[in-house]
């Protein structure tokens, strides 16, 4: 099992008053999968992932990715383990608007053990003319390739995607969406996905719907639809 | 207005860097006020002393006593007055010059006891008196007889009472001055008769009285000596280096801190009002006025230039007096009533108010322009890529430099105030150093590499024949320039085979004594070069004489032309093998009828060493202040760029940056360009120094070169960089605090 996680709790007090945010979730993912989270807006949806991707901590319940208990880390092993295993792709892409798309990846790049090739990474994912541009300079969809693109180029076991079509409109959602697949398929990259969008959960081998921190729908997908000919 | 209540609550966010921007200001107006205080008061307790009590013009002394003073006072148009002095030796190493008490010319001030009523009574220039341990009512023996202290007295002609008038610095523990009645001098034997003019008119040249005044004495049959005008005289204009000096300082320095706060201030305003421009839109669209706008933003700045005037001069005031008292305490001025300049502190509290509330409002105003629908699309515009951002090509180079560069280069506002603030702290903190290093030079090391004498001795008739063994003969004569009188110097005649005096090329190869030779500062400020032939007039006679200069020496040691004594005599008219005076190795037993004067050169290095050691402690706090100027600037900029780029650092979390290496990509980049401005301050000191000593020059012909030592520049670099390090150690704390959900906040937002 790639991830694991058993009754993951986590909430949070303001002031006098106390929400659960989590309550006791628990879900696995296979290596090399495709994992849909699905939920209305404030159900925990990012919560859940901030803890899987080790950029937040839950309050009891275990989180095991690739056989390691992230909930025991320390900060410093933490911070190697999202430096070497995980990828984040964000709905409002958040690249650094002062470097060029080339610079945003070698942000990541920078870091890495083994990066692959910028260049090639551009070639994947299809803004290799657009090394030397800024941010501001490509539209939303283009900046969300740059994202996938810094997300990927480490090479990371695992990829978080917090609605990355979210801000985008249908066309190129679709685009963005079979990117994240060639993705998977070429590089053998297991995805967690965000999303609000049901129709997207066709493409996942595995779909999680959550409401108000429980998971209330666990299901594997029999019939995967490929990107492309997913329709809404 | 409602909205005003934010203004509390924004200062208190960023409380640090507003108390940044409030000590610079506050530093700016307190170097006015108190620099232009220091300054006017010395001026006018100066002036009121050298007018009130009738400061000499010029004085002299005879080959003979003058019988006709009424006639040759009306003649000359100005008062005339014969005094007495006498050198007592109190020790070996301490002597007391007394000197006859005057009316008319020179009249003495009681700064502290009582005039003088009789014979048995002296008066001491007090910082002596304070040296040796004489209070009023003890005794001070001299060699001769005793007399009793009655009262302390300041003297318009000794106001730095320097032992000989070209020396440069006082040394009470070695020599004063003690004031007696005239009647006392008739059982003193070898005392100096002086006359001392001062003339009525104070508008004609004083060289043209002069001149006008020795030709009538000539007329008289009468041959004068030791001719000193006041312009030339040491002992009282060297008080006007500290007064224009503390003039020069009032401005630059003040002027240098409210342009930094200005271009802070507008940054932030700038930064402030990008940031909520939406909530501005939204404002506008409700009906609210730019003007109530304007006057909403505008309230940070001018509060903070009211609040740090106001500080600036509180501190200021009461210091005025005691930073007055501390440097007339150099010299012997009675200080009669120090007064505090409502237009000054006016000034102090007004200006940083004009910068700051003009700057501010000019960048609030054209913010504030932009219509209502622009402004509500909020600053996603902040993230415009400037010009200079994308004419970058930085392909080759590594990941860090790239983001530091690009991270400077992205606010060109941001990184002119980083820039000429390190700058201007450099440039303060070697200005200090390079001061001290100057003088230090000169007296010390130009000194005693150029002379290798012990005593030099003056005598009062010219001198025939052989030196004893470890002397040499000297003749000098004091000479001006043709078209500018304020410049004057010795030209001496030396031993052409002299071992004592050693003049060096600039390269560092010994010149020759057998030819004609000009050092330095005298070249430079004559504007003389190797080769040439120049016409110098002798102050003696008023005639020109014709010189050709083979050599300019590389010797700060004083401005002097050396020619060899032979042609010296021959030029000038004198005797063959006469000779002035002798430079000596060792202490010669010339009976002291016969001296005009003796000079020690180790006397002058110990006075020079009491004179270093304030000087140190000038320079230390000058050092202290550049460093919390530093220390502020860098904080400033460092924080800026972390609020910039809370967005950026907080995803550098979430790939997995260490936090050290986002320190060092964050705090870091602002390592080139503190060095670049740190360089590039070096020049400007050099330049500054250079305008500074010429002016000095021409007030107080002393003659300073910018040395620029290695050491000082490392201890500078090496100040600047540990302000540095301290700077990024209170940021650091901000970089950690940046939360990794930030990144996703703002984007949500
Ligand atoms: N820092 C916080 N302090 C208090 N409550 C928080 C905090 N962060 C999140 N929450 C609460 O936790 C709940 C879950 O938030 P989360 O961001 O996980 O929702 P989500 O499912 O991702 O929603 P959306 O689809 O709108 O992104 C929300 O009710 C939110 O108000
Ligand atoms: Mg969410």
């Amino acid at each position: 099992m790639f991830i694991e996680v058993s009754n993951l709790k986590k909430s949070y007090t303001t002031g006098e008053i106390r929400t659960e945010v989590l309550k006791g979730v628990s879900m696995r993912l296979n290596k090399g999968e495709i994992g849909v989270i699905l939920g209305p807006s404030g159900s925990g949806k990012s919560t859940l992932m901030n803890i899987i991707g080790g950029i937040d901590h839950g309050d009891s319940g275990k989180v095991i990715v690739e056989g390691v208990e992230i909930t025991n880390l320390n900060a410093d092993k933490l911070t190697d383990y999202r430096r070497g295993d995980i990828g984040f792709v964000f709905q409002f892409y958040n690249l650094v608007p002062n470097l060029t798309v080339g610079e945003n990846i070698e942000v990541v790049s920078n870091i890495s053990k083994s990066p692959l090739n910028i260049d090639e990474v551009l070639v994947a994912v299809g803004i290799s003319d657009k090394k030397h541009r800024f941010p501001r300079e490509l539209s939303g969809g283009e900046q969300q390739r740059v994202a996938i693109a810094r997300a990927i180029v480490k090479n990371p076991k695992l990829l978080l995607c917090d609605e990355p079509t979210g801000a985008l409109d249908y066309q190129t959602s679709r685009s963005i969406l079979q990117l994240l697949e060639q993705v998977n398929k070429k590089y053998g990259t297991s995805i967690l996905m965000i999303t609000h969008n049901t129709a997207i959960a066709a493409m996942a081998n595995r779909v999680f719907r959550l409401r108000s921190g429980e998971i209330v729908e666990d299901s594997i997908n029999q019939m995967i639809i490929p990107a492309e000919r997913i329709e809404w | 207005m409602t909205i005003n209540k934010r203004i509390s609550r924004i200062i208190k966010e960023n409380l640090l860097r507003y108390i940044g921007v409030l000590l610079l200001i506050v530093l700016g107006s307190f170097t006015f006020i108190i620099a232009s205080g220091i300054s006017q008061n010395l001026d006018a307790l100066v002036t009121t002393f050298t007018e009130g009590h009738k400061q000499e013009d010029l004085s002299f002394r005879t080959d003979k006593a003058i019988w006709e003073i009424e006639e040759l006072e009306k003649a000359a148009n100005g008062i005339i007055e014969e005094s007495y002095s006498y050198d007592a030796a109190i020790t070996d190493s301490l002597t007391l010059r007394l000197l006859s008490k005057t009316e008319k010319v020179n009249i003495p001030a009681v700064v502290d006891g009582r005039m003088l009523s009789g014979m048995g009574e002296i008066m001491l220039d007090p910082a002596f008196a304070k040296a040796n341990g004489y209070t009023i009512g003890s005794q001070i023996k001299t060699f001769e007889k005793t007399y009793t202290v009655v009262g302390f007295v300041s003297l318009p002609h000794y106001i730095y009472p320097l032992k000989n008038v070209y020396d440069t610095v006082v040394s009470p523990n070695n020599f004063g001055v003690g004031l007696i009645s005239q009647e006392e001098f008739a059982s003193i034997q070898n005392a100096a008769t002086i006359y001392a003019i001062r003339f009525d008119d104070r508008t004609t040249s004083l060289n043209k009285q002069a001149a006008k005044f020795r030709a009538l004495l000539h007329e008289k049959g009468i041959v004068d000596s030791e001719w000193i005008d006041i312009m030339n005289n040491k002992r009282a204009r060297t008080v006007w280096a500290s007064i224009t000096g503390m003039k020069t300082m009032s401005i630059p320095i003040p002027v240098a801190m409210f342009l930094l706060c200005c271009l802070i201030i507008g940054i932030m305003i700038w930064r402030m009002i990008r940031h909520e421009s939406v909530i501005i839109g939204t404002l506008y669209a409700q009906g609210y006025r730019r003007k109530e706008l304007i006057r909403h933003y505008i309230t940070i700045p001018l509060l903070l230039s009211i609040i740090g005037g106001v500080i600036g001069s509180l501190l200021a005031l009461p210091s005025i007096a005691p930073a007055v008292l501390s440097m007339i305490s150099y010299y012997n001025v009675p200080v009669i009533n120090i007064e505090t300049n409502i237009v000054n502190i006016l000034i102090g509290i007004l200006t940083p108010l004009l910068f700051l509330g003009l700057s501010s409002y000019l960048v609030i105003r054209s913010e504030l322009k932009r219509n209502p629908a622009d402004l509500m699309k909020g600053d996603r515009q902040k993230t415009k890529v400037n010009t200079l951002e994308r004419s970058l090509k930085l392909e080759r180079f590594r990941f860090s430099t790239k983001f530091k560069l690009r991270e400077q280069l992205r606010s060109v506002s941001r990184l002119t105030f980083l820039f000429l603030g390190v700058t201007s702290a450099s440039v303060l903190m070697l200005l200090g150093f390079t001061i001290m290093n100057s003088m230090n030079y000169v007296f010390s090391n130009s000194t005693n590499d150029t002379y290798r004498f012990e005593y030099e001795y003056a005598y009062k008739e010219l001198q025939y024949g052989k030196a004893p063994d470890g002397a040499e003969i000297f003749s000098a004569g004091r000479f001006y320039s043709e078209n500018n009188e304020g410049i004057e110097f010795y030209i001496s005649g030396v031993e052409s085979n002299s071992t004592i005096l050693t003049l060096k090329r600039s390269v560092g190869n010994p010149l020759p004594n057998n030819q004609t030779n000009i050092t330095k500062p005298l070249a430079d400020r004559l504007g003389i070069r190797a080769g040439d032939t120049v016409s110098l007039i002798n102050k003696q006679d008023g005639k020109a004489y014709t010189f050709h200069i083979d050599a300019v020496a590389d010797s700060y040691a004083g401005q002097f032309i050396f020619m060899p004594i032979a042609e010296f005599n021959q030029q000038l008219k004198l005797p063959q093998n006469s000779y002035m005076g002798l430079w000596s190795t060792k202490k010669l037993d010339i009976p002291e009828e016969q001296l005009l004067g003796m000079k020690s050169l180790s006397e002058t290095a110990s006075a020079m060493d009491e004179f270093m050691g304030p000087m140190v402690s000038m320079v230390v706090a000058m050092t202290l202040i550049a460093c919390v100027v530093g220390l502020i600037i860098i904080y400033l900029v460092t924080s800026l760029i972390i609020e910039e780029n809370k967005s950026t650092i907080s995803l550098f979390k979430i790939f997995g940056y260490r936090r050290r290496e986002i320190k060092s990509l964050v705090l870091n980049s602002s390592t080139f360009v503190i060095i670049a401005a740190f360089i590039v301050s070096i020049p400007i000191m050099t330049a500054s120094m250079d305008a500074m000593y010429g002016y000095l020059g021409n007030m107080i012909n002393l003659v300073l070169p910018t040395i620029i030592s290695p050491l000082y520049v490392a201890i500078c670099f090496a100040a600047i960089m540990l302000t540095y390090q301290l700077s990024k150690l209170l940021c650091t704390r901000k970089v950690n605090a940046v939360s990794m959900t930030e990144a996703l906040k703002l984007g949500a937002e």
